[in-house]
């Protein structure tokens, strides 16, 4: 990636090409299942311990520490464990999960078999969203490989650990990113999210207890074992959030791309003006989503933030799954919310009353303004309506519509008014 | 017992016990839609969310197990505003069209809305509207009031145990159908109509019949077969206009088949005799019980009672037969292949049992015989409620009827004295696991039936042929 900046040590990027897909280069190139040897050899506290002291948070959007989450499942069950990998990457504006799976999908290989020891599962499910034809390919060619050599099935490695990997792929829909609904579509059900408590770790995929991990941090994995917990959290450049971290970065800039930044290191500023090379066509920035589109909108005042989990909630947005999405001067913010609410209305599972009917509401009130006919009180009704509808979901994805619909509103509220008094039309 | 607070009263909870349940003990409601104490819970409508102490957000209390110590307020700003909010967001696309709805009156979602709602609505968008589909005879579908709650899709796969009501699109567009369209295959579907919290599912039978306040409710138990369900009956003016289930955890639950549901009809059958008969004439009181009393003068007579009589009812024929016709047996009959409680079992996996009338164990703990093969006889007198299967008396001459009986069963009779079905009686039966329940009347006899006591009084004080032809 011509941007990527090279100055600290990075996992993936550098292997990022059509060469290291096959697993004879993870095995030359990238000391591969190495880790997983050294896995066996551990105890699994020893394993979970040294994720922990990795300061691992999770890459899919939440940022739930990883290690944390290993701990939560029983170290006893009687009903077989599982070991899912969310790779449904479902979020607008992220792809970096793609390029793991399409570029270095033994790293993800390899951190399954040391999580699903770690936790006792025999069974993992990589659940990879239906547009992704062509990853799930290749995952399933790399998967074989791993077959072939030994690195998946009965007694891995002469461990005595069983543990078959098989690829699920998705219909399309937003919310099988949701980890609930991810494991009921995977069941064969409906894809809708499930109540809370009981978490996945108690009972998750057929009743039994599941670990749901999004790609990049089970691909992590590998490297924490190998190199350690504490070389990873200080690869990391605040407390509490090791490693590195992918960036999608998309938008109006000149390089946009999966970069890899410590995390933590960068601001949102240096990201977008140096590491992505400025702003496409030089034009002037006006606002910036963080963390893929449920995420709050940034205006340009508010870029000096620094790219991690707390920072950026701390100024009322979300790193996400840091897919950072960079909006010039030309754009209509009006017409650009009206579409990401579109998203989140055909996307809501339709279960829970304020998704189903809030989002759709929203949507109509949006389209109604940029077509000519908004109400001035329609802004204060849509405020009311994401108050109504944020925290009070079964699920987030009433948050993730809501919270953008209020922050476009409350930061960029002329550009509604201007379509509202008749000054500007769709 | 372990205790929490609900809007500031200590109340005591068993483990396990979710916040709706709990907060009910102590009078305290919590409104929702979506939760059914006999359902799994989804948590999907979020009206009952409520403040619990130490959690950020409101709480679900459908989902929520009562803790120790744990400190609730149903009835907060935040607990108030979200429902207020609910209720706008479900009335948004719902029709309001409370007037021509059956279910007003007895709705959830009107209910609710008159007292958590707002009297104001803020949209003014195009409401969302579905296509019609005929669900088969019981129901009737009408989506654009529904509200997604779910409850009948949950009611068939874990109660019904068909998997014939499904979700189908997403988000704003779903709708909840049967798969494919097809019509409902339950045996149980109006179950259905009771289920739900709007209009959406109303059963054709009740459609457009009354309003729901209008109607008086009894409390009586189903005739349909040995289980005994326990239900309502809804009359206005001596009309019966449907039945419900009426809960019995111990029993049937909140749940009625539509056997037991619908078997109400015949009370009110065009063809049922409610008039004394002689032959196939219309006839008075006094002279069909003289006819009667002639027919069986002298002969060798067989009593057969329904086991659909209440226990009275038995009893009464047991004193009366020894006396009226001495040495003559009183057997009775109900179901065929079902004679003794011994050859009764469950019919199906839900309520339903083998024996279709409601009171065969308790003819059985009065010691009265079944009906195995006719004996011989030159005179029958059957008893009857309504529901017992008539045994074969064809051929016979003198076959006199006292019940309820329709115009066909009865052509052979040489007379008919109109009785009592199980609504227009008060009386006992006894289920199969030997439970007694009351039958309670809800309507006065239809026609000129009389209960079953009052004719054979008239039987026994009436005097010879020559009165009954005033």
């Amino acid at each position: 990636m011509a941007g990527q900046p090279t100055s600290f040590e990075t996992m993936y990027v550098q292997h990022f090409n059509e060469e290291a897909r096959p697993l004879a280069y993870y095995l030359a190139k990238m000391n591969g299942y190495e880790a997983a040897k050294k896995a066996f050899g551990m105890t699994k506290d020893a394993i979970i311990d040294e994720v922990k002291k990795a300061s691992l948070r999770g890459r899919g959007g939440a940022g739930f520490p990883c290690g944390m989450k290993w701990g939560f499942i029983p170290k006893e069950s009687p009903k077989p464990k599982y070991l899912v990998c969310n790779a449904d990457e479902s979020e607008p504006g992220t792809f970096k999960d793609r390029d793991i799976m399409r570029y270095t999908p033994h790293m993800l290989i390899e951190g399954m078999l040391i999580g699903s020891f770690a936790i006792g599962a025999k069974a993992g499910y990589i659940y990879i969203r239906g547009e992704y034809v062509r990853e799930a390919k290749l995952l399933n060619e790399a998967i074989d490989e791993a077959y072939a050599k030994g690195y998946l099935g009965k007694n891995v490695l002469g461990s005595g650990h069983d543990f078959d990997l098989t690829v699920h792929r998705g219909a399309g829909a937003y919310i099988c990113g949701e980890e609930t609904g991810l494991l009921n579509s995977l069941e064969g059900k409906r894809g809708e999210p499930r109540v809370k408590p009981p978490f996945p770790a108690q009972a998750g995929a057929f009743g039994g207890p599941t670990i749901v991990n999004n790609v990049e941090t089970l691909a992590d994995i590998p490297s924490i074992i190998t190199k350690g917990g504490e070389w990873f959290a200080k690869m990391g450049k605040l407390e509490k959030s090791g490693g590195t971290r992918l960036f999608s970065i998309s938008g109006h800039v000149k390089k946009p791309g999966v970069y890899e930044l410590p995390s933590g290191g960068y601001t949102l500023r240096q990201a977008i003006f140096d590491v992505c090379g400025g702003m496409l066509d030089d034009k002037k920035l006006k606002a910036v989503i963080p963390g893929g589109s449920s995420a709050p909108v940034l205006t340009a005042d508010e870029i000096d933030v620094v790219l991690d989990v707390e920072p950026v909630m701390k100024i009322g947005s979300m790193l996400g799954s840091a897919a950072i999405m960079v909006i010039d001067e030309d754009t209509c913010m009006v017409k650009l919310i009206q579409r990401i609410t579109k998203f989140y209305a055909h996307e809501s599972c339709g279960q829970c009353t304020p998704c189903r009917e809030g989002c759709k509401w929203m949507e109509d009130i949006i389209e109604r303004i940029l077509h000519g006919h908004g109400k001035m009180e329609d802004l204060d009704l849509l405020m009311s309506i994401t108050d109504n509808i944020n925290g009070k979901t079964l699920c987030a994805l009433g948050d993730a519509a809501a919270g953008p619909v209020a922050s476009f509103v409350k930061k960029f509220r002329s550009e509604f008014e201007a379509y509202i008094r008749g000054e500007k039309h769709a | 017992m372990p205790k929490c607070t609900i809007d500031g009263r200590e109340v005591e909870f068993k483990a396990g016990e979710n916040l709706i349940e709990v907060a009910r003990k102590v009078g305290i409601e919590v409104p929702y839609f979506c939760y059914h104490p006999a359902l799994t819970v989804v948590a999907q409508c979020r009206m009952c969310a409520v403040e619990v102490e130490k959690m950020p957000k409101l709480q679900t209390a459908c989902s929520t197990p009562a803790a120790e110590g744990m400190v609730v307020r149903t009835n907060s700003e935040r607990a108030k505003q979200n429902q207020k909010s609910i209720m706008e967001f479900l009335l948004i696309n719902h029709p309001l069209d409370c007037p021509i709805c059956d279910k007003a009156g007895e709705c959830d979602l009107q209910d609710n809305s008159y007292k958590y709602g707002d009297a104001y609505m803020r949209t003014s968008e195009e409401r969302r509207t579905y296509l019609d589909l005929d669900m088969g005879p019981v129901i009737k579908k009408n989506m654009n009031r529904c509200i997604h709650c779910t409850r009948c899709i949950r009611f068939g796969t874990e109660v019904a145990g068909i998997h014939e009501m499904v979700a189908v699109q997403r988000g704003n567009n779903t709708e909840i159908t049967t798969i494919d369209g097809r019509p409902l295959e339950t045996d149980y579907a109006g179950n259905y109509a009771d289920i739900c919290p709007t209009g959406s599912l109303t059963l054709k039978d009740f459609r457009f019949h009354k309003r729901a306040w209008m109607l008086k409710k009894t409390a009586t138990v189903c005739e349909g077969c040995s289980k005994g369900c326990n239900m309502e009956i809804h009359q206005d003016n001596n009309v019966i206009h449907r039945t419900v289930p009426r809960a019995n955890p111990e029993i049937n639950k909140y749940w009625l088949c539509d056997e037991g549901r619908f078997n109400y009809h015949y009370v009110v059958d065009p063809k049922r005799v409610t008039a004394p008969k002689v032959g196939a004439e219309r006839s008075t009181w006094h002279a069909a019980v003289a006819e009667a009393k002639a027919r069986l003068h002298g002969k060798k007579v067989v009593v057969l009672a329904g086991t659909d009589l209440t226990l009275e009812e038995a009893k009464l024929l047991q004193d009366f037969v020894p006396k009226a016709f001495p040495g003559s047996a009183l057997l009775h009959f109900g179901t065929p292949g079902i004679e003794t409680t011994a050859k009764d079992a469950p019919a199906d996996k839900i309520l339903k049992r083998k024996s279709k009338t409601s009171n065969l164990n308790g003819f059985e703990k009065l010691g009265i015989k079944p009906l195995e093969s006719m004996p011989a006889a030159d005179a029958i007198l059957v008893v009857r409620g309504g529901r017992a299967q008539l045994p074969k008396v064809e051929g016979l001459s003198n076959v006199i009827g006292l019940g309820v009986f329709t115009e066909s069963e009865s052509a052979s009779f040489a007379a008919v004295l109109p009785g009592t079905s199980f609504a227009e009686k008060d009386g006992t039966i006894v289920n199969y696991e030997g439970r007694e329940q009351r039958l309670r009347r809800a309507i006065t006899p239809v026609g000129q039936s009389k209960a079953l006591g009052e004719v054979l009084m008239l039987w026994l004080h009436s005097g010879a042929a020559k009165e009954a032809a005033v």
